[in-house]
């Protein structure tokens, strides 16, 4: 029964916190621009970004090697979708101390950095392997 | 109504509750930090009244470590909130689309969650690289989304909660329930979750956890880049100052005994060392070695009374953070500083020349730079 009360409680607490949300976000200057910004931010994931990850995750993820394959796209996916903002960002920094770095370079540094390390694994688990045996 | 495409078929696996439940719990870590962490900023920028006077200068490092792991934590969510979402997306396919009120609420808060956390990553991502593409003021939609974000998770736990108990560990009901030849897959499928949390830390974290610098590859500032070894956001010109002559400033102290004190005036009080972080609200930080004349001094000098605020006014023509406040707290702190001197030189002007202020545990923001007055408030 108890566990039952701290659910309640949990939900309840949710849509109190939800609700000071809502509530504040009434407030702000454009509204209209949140909203159609909030229903963009699902349409793009959804319709787009979601599918296109299914489809190339159903194309490349497959058969041995489908656990490195996977890490390599989730890891390098992860580290480009971080570096979007630094990348495309248009226009020149306010000053030399923000973005001073090579990003396009340090990116594809990433990207190698990944496809060595997975096209490793493999190898090294093989070694492993027959090392044991 | 069934069309060939809609709903459509997933044949891969690991779109299960186990799955869900295993990436959900740190993303939910991660959120939870999040808005903690965003608390104390938006407090510490914004006190309400019944906290002012008592807002804690010390630990020396409390803003650094928590405006970082603001960042850090937001960073981590960059890979957790997609992989969350992959692993449920055949659910959006349910069919039929709505079967009850219930299921329709359900669904609408899942809805609400899921366009405020994308947003809320999405947009302070970007703000980090001062990027603004949006047509609304990014601080209070943050803010705002942030109590749309906390609450609809706690809501969505308290919904879920029977699926995350049957699915909490290995050996959970609703674990064992699910097909066991999926467990080798899942377990690769976390792995590789957890590298690219661990990739996206260690190459943005040094921006602020200074001994990973050197793995700085994709964050938006570097320790190493800015003038006195310190990166800037507002520089001297973009405030519209350019370079103060040192013969023409005064410091105005206002209070009970005003006065006025020349440059030189002011090298010539006791001097202090201070080792002092700047943390930016961006996330970034870095330590420095501050050297001025402490503000209680001022204050003793003008006959301040031992409560009162204080609000620093700076030279600046332009920009937001043109003045700030601070309670005795940190006005009396013996390591507040109106430095005159960074890591052992005359401050540049992007730092601030002649006089900035310096206090412990403050976002970057609220050390007012290029000080012209001090004013003793009741
Ligand atoms: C669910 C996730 C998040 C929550 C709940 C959250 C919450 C908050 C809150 C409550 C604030 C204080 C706002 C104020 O002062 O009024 C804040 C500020 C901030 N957040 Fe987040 N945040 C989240 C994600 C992120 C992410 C992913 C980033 C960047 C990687 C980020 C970057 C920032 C920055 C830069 C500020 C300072 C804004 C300013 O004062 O100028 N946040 N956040």
């Amino acid at each position: 029964m108890r566990t039952g009360v701290t659910r309640w409680l949990t939900g309840a607490a949710g849509l109190v916190l939800a609700g000071v949300g809502a509530y504040r976000l009434l407030g702000v200057d454009d509204l209209t621009g949140v909203l159609i910004w909030l229903g963009g931010a699902v349409v793009l994931h959804d319709v787009l970004i979601a599918p296109l990850v299914l489809l190339i995750g159903s194309v490349l993820v497959r058969g041995g090697v489908r656990g490195p394959v996977r890490g390599a796209l989730l890891v390098g996916g992860a580290l480009t979708a971080v570096a979007l903002p630094v990348l495309l960002r248009p226009g020149k920094p306010a000053n030399p101390s923000v973005l001073p770095l090579d990003y396009p370079r340090n990116w594809l540094v990433t990207l190698v950095a990944v496809a060595v390390v997975s096209a490793l694994v493999p190898v090294v688990r093989r070694i492993g392997r027959s090392r044991r045996r | 109504m069934r069309s060939r495409l809609l709903p459509p078929e997933f044949s891969g696996r690991l779109h299960d509750a186990r799955t869900a439940t295993s990436i959900g719990r740190w993303l939910g870590l991660a959120f939870a930090v999040c808005f903690l962490t965003g608390l104390i900023s938006h407090v510490l920028q914004h006190p309400p009244g019944w906290l002012d006077g008592d807002l804690p200068s010390r630990p020396t490092w409390g803003y650094r470590l928590t405006q970082g792991l603001h960042v850090a934590s937001g960073i981590a969510a960059v890979p957790l909130l997609p992989a969350k979402l992959w692993t449920v997306y055949p659910r959006l396919f349910s069919w039929p689309a709505v079967r009850s009120v219930r299921h329709a609420l359900e669904r609408l808060s899942v809805a609400v969650l899921v366009a405020a956390a994308v947003l809320e990553v999405a947009t302070g991502l970007m703000n980090t690289a001062q990027w603004y593409p949006w047509p609304f003021p990014f601080v209070p939609v943050h803010y705002a989304l942030a109590w749309l974000v906390a609450g609809s998770v706690l809501l969505h736990i308290a919904v879920k909660a029977p699926e995350i108990r049957a699915h909490w560990s290995r050996r959970s009901p609703g674990t064992l329930a699910l097909p066991e030849e999926d467990g080798p897959d899942r377990r690769s499928l976390l792995a590789a979750v957890t590298a690219a949390v661990g990739a996206v830390t260690v190459t943005t974290v040094g921006q602020s956890f200074t001994p990973l610098k050197g793995f700085t590859l994709l964050a938006p500032r570097h320790p190493d880049h800015g003038p006195n070894g310190l990166p800037v956001n507002r520089t001297a010109a973009a405030a519209g100052v350019g370079l103060i002559a040192s013969d023409r400033y005064r410091l105005t102290v206002v209070g009970p005994r005003a006065c006025a004190l020349t440059l030189d005036e002011l090298r010539g009080l006791p001097q202090y060392e201070a080792e002092l972080p700047i943390a930016c609200v961006e996330g970034w930080s870095k330590s420095a070695h501050w050297t001025g004349v402490r503000v209680v001094d001022l204050l003793d000098l003008a006959g301040a009374p031992r409560h009162a605020r204080v609000r620093v006014v700076s030279l600046q023509t332009r920009g937001d953070y043109r003045i700030s406040e601070m309670g005795h707290e940190y006005a009396r702190d013996p390591l507040t500083l109106l430095a005159l001197r960074l890591n052992g030189e005359e401050l540049t002007p992007d730092h601030g020349y002649p006089v900035r202020l310096i206090a412990p545990n403050r976002p970057g923001v609220l050390q007012t730079k290029w000080v012209g007055r001090l004013e003793v408030l009741s």
